[in-house]
């Protein structure tokens, strides 16, 4: 149902990119630009007892030397403000920032921060999610009672944000079932790990600073130095360059401040470019570690009648954006399955870890892989095929779900219908091949966001948008929109993108929110300019305004195509007069109610525009080793109606692919001093070119009428979700037994096969 | 500092005479300097435009293979395809297509890390290296080259020009297999090399085995060949991986364990055993074994 007739087209930024000609961040030079290093911690937990820079700071060709007592004394992040830009009196992770310097050259800016001195007494490692929730632990944060915490955010001695979801008696329901089964499954952490390690630079002119930084959210990365340096909106301008990928790893605010500051006290530009290994360490996105354990009952026919789930997810040593991860994980563990009686409680603790944030899909990926593993143990349980278990216990339309929703016309079922039809589970396979299957879903996030659409005098339109493209093409497909409303050609359109001094709010490249929030806005803004062009068509074509229509380039009188008049024409005449200039903002969807009881609620238990998909995956195992290779993947989606097909398959394969990776080889390994162990890529395995399986996708399209433009929801995350889940089903047909850690690497499925332990 | 770009050998002789050290395709070298391995060598001397150091050249002792053969001409070159093929596997696993294309024999051998891929190959194939200074050449074993991680009994002064082969004999196959996650720029976590000749029953008449990234060097499996010599080829390889797993000393790392080490070595000493025999016997197995035979992530 592509809103075009020609869903193919070039993309805005696709001949820079793919010639080299785009500028990202690390490629901005200014006229006298310092550069910027930092002095990490080094350990996981420790007082500072000695922090002398003065060696540094006397250093010929360095600038600034920067530490807590040279910034505003501000506790910042969203929901849970629990860190500062630079560790004041205790560093909680090895890359927490103790100081920066900005220098002349990178070789000056190293020597001056391995010059700067630091002395610390250890303080406890704090690095077992278990044995920090229980009493007597030591903390992470002494003084976690004194945190500004917001909204109905519950604390606890280190646990940053507690939730539960409850809904009817789960002991009763739990008690009726003929079968209960409990499963353990254990998750490492891992990277996004954006290809463009980040980079900022910062000028100040007079009071006014102009930051180019590689962020996924120039809104909020202007409002964290707005915040932390205290300092108007209106005197703080961000730019991003070309973005080389994200994935979440960009999202939030890190490094913009700490650069500014530099800039401001070196009184010359200042540019940082990472290292990979800075990128793996410093940043406060990796995705978290967890911990899931599921209790369901079944009635001996296959009915789901209670789930109990208990979840600890490592926060690492401050909370970013994780606020919300509780009970976003507790709504993955609950799953797209229809149950008596619920009750679900996680904890996100902190460790001395990195801290974690939003990466694709937060806590999904994971959660999803414990609860589909699960739901294939209580189909084996009952002896019914997973398959056939999953489509008497999955919510359906006018089904409530775990959490009390109820549900409009959605597309769950037909996402396993086909994806199980494409893939070969059916067929006789040799005894070394299974195909997995796994259904998930994921919510759309509704949010404000807004744009305005101009067309030139000679007819060439405009997107000014506060959106941000992070490679998906969503902010490319906004042309598509503009155009379909307009009557032209998606090349007619430029952008105007990823600068918040020029375009309205937007949240950014975050929550696959961008073409659901913004393509409303650009849509309703289109349709301004496009009711200013047909007032001034109906003037030239002596018709009604109603009775224009607007199309290959032309206003015409409906019905007489030969009645028109060109949209360059119209455009001509407009620029001497009321221009054609439109804007957009919009309503967002609503959040539907829930009838589930939620304790430390942070509104995530009711959905709008919920998406769901299906992923079955064949794979096949190296019995003697354990190495699992996947051959390929039958995925379904259901995203609402999908608007550039090229690039909605684009974000299926990519989710794939990085599920792929989560599944078998991507997990931080850390020593017992909580440090990370494999920081290269090297010793963290991607997957790559080679290894991608074969892809087939299906999009499920049901116009979702509480979601974006024409009814499409999200879709950068979703794919990403049941990809892992999938091939571990596959993977346990194979061994016979569940692998119950994450990554499912060669030895860990070989050591299960054998049954050992590790 | 200097950087010279030697035409001839006896151009780069003189450079490491001078104390320069040789580069060529600087695969291990500037990626390791990059990574603070060790810094670059103030002074380093090109040498991948000496055309005598390239070409694989039968000859009355067999089979010359310059040091400058990259892997990308290894993996594809008639006569190690056709008689010396456990060194086209080996290359052809290497990194992935750009690391081929410049990567070379002659780097790969002398970087000395025991998880080398070709270093196995060239073991069971008895390969000896030539190594040339100003002040002459001198021919010696793999096992007298290498001493240990990253290190050669080379002297500074000493360019390895070639490695020597012994001439091909009938019914004779080689394999090499490794234990990979995946399958582009990955680094051996255990692999194997295995030659065998068939005697005219299709029983094993000799064979050599060798093993990757399970001591500090390259590792000969001791005793294979008494073992091995009479057994049918079904037969033979889980003598061979029995042997392999009990003479490993692996060492436990972010890749892998002590403990699952030593079970894939002995698995990797398996499929070698009886990749090669396959060869050996006249079955044709297309390079890579590990791509062919679906090893690993294949
Ligand atoms: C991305 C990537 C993937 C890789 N994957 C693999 C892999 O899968 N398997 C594998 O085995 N290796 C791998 N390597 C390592 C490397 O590519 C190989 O070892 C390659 O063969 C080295 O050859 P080179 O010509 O680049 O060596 P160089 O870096 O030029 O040299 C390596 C060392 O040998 C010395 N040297 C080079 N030539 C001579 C000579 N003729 N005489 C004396 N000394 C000499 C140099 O001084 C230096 O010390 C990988 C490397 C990279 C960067």
């Amino acid at each position: 149902m592509a809103i075009a007739e020609v869903p193919r087209f070039v993309r805005a930024d696709g001949p820079d990119k793919v010639t080299g000609s785009g500028r990202y961040a690390a490629d901005i030079n200014l006229t006298g630009q310092l550069v910027a290093k930092f002095r990490y911690a080094g350990v996981s937990h420790a007082r500072i007892t000695k922090l002398d820079t003065s060696a540094a700071s006397a250093m010929p060709g360095v600038f600034a030397v920067l530490t807590a007592a040279d910034v505003p004394d501000v506790i910042y992040s969203p929901v849970v403000p629990d860190r500062r830009l630079f560790a004041k009196d205790v560093v909680r992770f090895e890359g927490e920032l103790v100081a920066a310097v900005a220098a002349v050259d990178a070789a000056t800016a190293q020597a001056a921060v391995d010059a700067i001195v630091v002395e610390y007494e250890d303080l406890p490692i704090v690095d077992d999610l278990e044995a920090a929730m229980a009493d007597g632990s030591p903390l992470v944060h002494q003084d976690w009672e004194s945190y500004a915490v917001t909204g109905d955010t519950v604390q606890r001695p280190n646990v940053a944000s507690f939730s539960s979801i409850e809904k009817g008696d789960v002991d009763a329901a739990m008690a009726s079932a003929d079968h209960v089964v409990t499963s353990r499954y254990v998750a490492d952490g891992c990277h996004a790990l954006p290809i463009e390690p980040r980079a900022v630079v910062a000028q100040w002119e007079g009071e006014k600073v102009t930051i180019w930084t590689s962020t996924q959210v120039p809104f909020g990365a202007r409002a964290g130095v707005c915040e932390t340096l205290q300092m108007p909106a209106s005197k703080v301008r961000v730019i991003v360059p070309h973005l080389g990928g994200g994935f979440g790893g960009k999202c939030g605010f890190h490094f913009e401040a700490h650069v500014a500051a530099l800039a401001k006290a070196a009184r010359r530009a200042v540019k940082l470019v990472f290292s990979r290994q800075e990128e793996m360490v410093a940043p406060d996105r990796r995705r978290e570690g967890m911990i899931v354990d599921i209790t369901s009952g079944v009635k001996a026919d296959g009915t789901l009648v209670a789930r109990s789930g208990w979840i600890a997810i490592d926060n690492g040593a401050y909370t970013a954006d994780a606020a919300f991860f509780p009970q976003l994980a507790a709504m993955h563990v609950a799953g797209p399955y229809a149950m008596e009686a619920v009750k679900i409680e996680a904890s996100l603790v902190y460790t001395n870890h990195q801290p974690s944030g939003s990466v694709r899909a937060p806590t999904a990926p994971q959660a999803c892989w414990a609860l589909e593993s699960h739901t294939d143990e209580l189909a084996a349980m009952v002896g019914m095929d997973p398959v056939e278990f999953r489509r008497a216990n999955i919510v359906d339309e006018g089904v409530e779900g775990a959490a009390g929703q109820i549900y409009g016309e959605i597309g769950l079922r037909r996402c396993l219908d086909a994806a199980v039809d494409a893939s070969a589970y059916s067929d006789d396979l040799p005894d070394d091949e299974a195909v997995g299957v796994a259904i998930s879903w994921w919510p759309s996030f509704p949010g404000p966001s807004g744009a305005y659409i101009k067309i030139d005098s000679d007819g060439s339109g405009m997107i000014i948008t506060g959106a941000q493209e992070c490679g998906t093409g969503s902010v490319m497909t906004l042309r598509m929109l503009a155009a379909k409303e307009l009557g032209m050609e998606p090349e007619d359109f430029q952008l105007v993108y990823q600068d918040t001094s020029a375009a309205p709010y937007d949240t950014g490249a975050t929550g696959s929110q961008t073409l659901l929030n913004n393509g409303r806005a650009v849509v309703e803004g289109a349709r301004e300019v496009a009711a200013q062009l047909r007032d001034l068509a109906a003037d030239r074509l002596e018709a009604a305004p109603d009775d224009i229509e607007l199309a290959s380039g032309k206003a015409h009188v409906s019905g007489s195509p030969d009645k028109a008049v060109s949209i360059v024409e119209l455009a001509g005449v407009a620029a001497e007069g009321e221009m054609l200039i439109g804007k957009g903002s919009g309503t967002p969807p609503e959040y539907p109610s829930v009838s589930a009881m939620c304790v430390g609620d942070q509104g995530l238990a009711g959905w709008a525009g919920p998406q769901f998909a299906c992923h079955a995956v064949h794979v096949r195992l190296d019995r003697e080793t354990g190495v699992v290779r996947v051959l390929d993947v039958s995925a379904a989606h259901d995203s609402g109606t999908i608007i550039n097909p090229v690039a909605a398959h684009g974000q299926v394969e990519g989710g794939i692919m990085m599920g792929v990776g989560q599944a078998l080889t991507e997990g931080t390994q850390y020593g017992d001093d909580a440090k990370q162990r494999n920081t290269g890529l090297l010793e963290y395995k991607l997957q790559t070119a080679a290894d991608a399986p074969t892809i087939h996708t299906e999009f499920i399209e049901i116009p979702d009428p509480n979601a974006g433009p024409y009814g499409a929801k999200g879709l950068a995350e979703a794919p990403n979700v049941p990809t892992a889940a999938a091939i571990a089903n596959g993977v346990a047909k194979l061994v016979g037994m569940s692998v119950r850690q994450l990554p499912m690497t060669a030895e860990r499925v070989w050591m299960t096969s054998e049954g050992m332990s590790s | 500092m200097s950087f010279t770009i030697a035409t001839t050998v006896d151009e780069a002789l003189v450079a490491l005479d001078a104390g320069a050290r040789p580069i060529a395709g600087g695969t291990d070298l500037v990626v390791g300097a990059r990574h603070g391995k060790a810094a670059l060598p103030a002074d380093l001397v090109a040498i991948d435009r000496i055309d005598e150091l390239g070409g694989v050249e039968l000859d009355s002792a067999g089979v010359r293979v310059g040091a400058l053969m990259s892997h990308a001409e290894l993996m594809t070159d008639p006569v190690i395809v056709g008689s010396y093929t456990a060194i086209a596997d080996a290359s052809a696993l290497v990194g992935s297509p750009s690391t081929r294309h410049v990567g070379t024999l002659g780097g790969n051998v002398m970087n000395g890390s025991p998880a080398m891929d070709t270093g196995a190959p060239l073991t069971v194939l008895r390969a000896a290296a030539e190594l040339r200074s100003v002040t002459g050449s001198r021919t010696v074993s793999l096992d007298e080259l290498w001493a240990g991680p990253g290190r050669t009994t080379a002297n500074p002064g000493e360019l390895l020009v070639a490695l020597h082969l012994p001439p091909a004999w009938d019914r004779c196959g080689s394999a090499y297999v490794r234990l990979e996650y995946r399958r582009a720029m990955e680094i051996a976590v255990v692999g194997a090399a295995a030659a065998v000749t068939l005697a005219a029953d299709g029983t094993v008449a000799s064979v050599a085995v060798a093993l990757a990234a399970v001591a500090p060097t390259i590792l000969s499996v001791d005793g294979v060949n008494e073992a091995l010599v009479g057994r049918t080829a079904a037969a033979a390889g889980p003598v061979a991986a029995a042997l392999a797993s009990e003479q490993a000393a692996p060492i436990s790392d972010l890749r892998a364990s002590d403990r699952y080490r030593r079970h894939c070595i002995g698995v990797m000493a398996k499929r070698a055993v009886d990749a090669a025999a396959r060869r050996a016997d006249g079955e044709s197995i297309a390079v890579p074994v590990n791509r062919s035979l679906g090893i690993g992530a294949a």
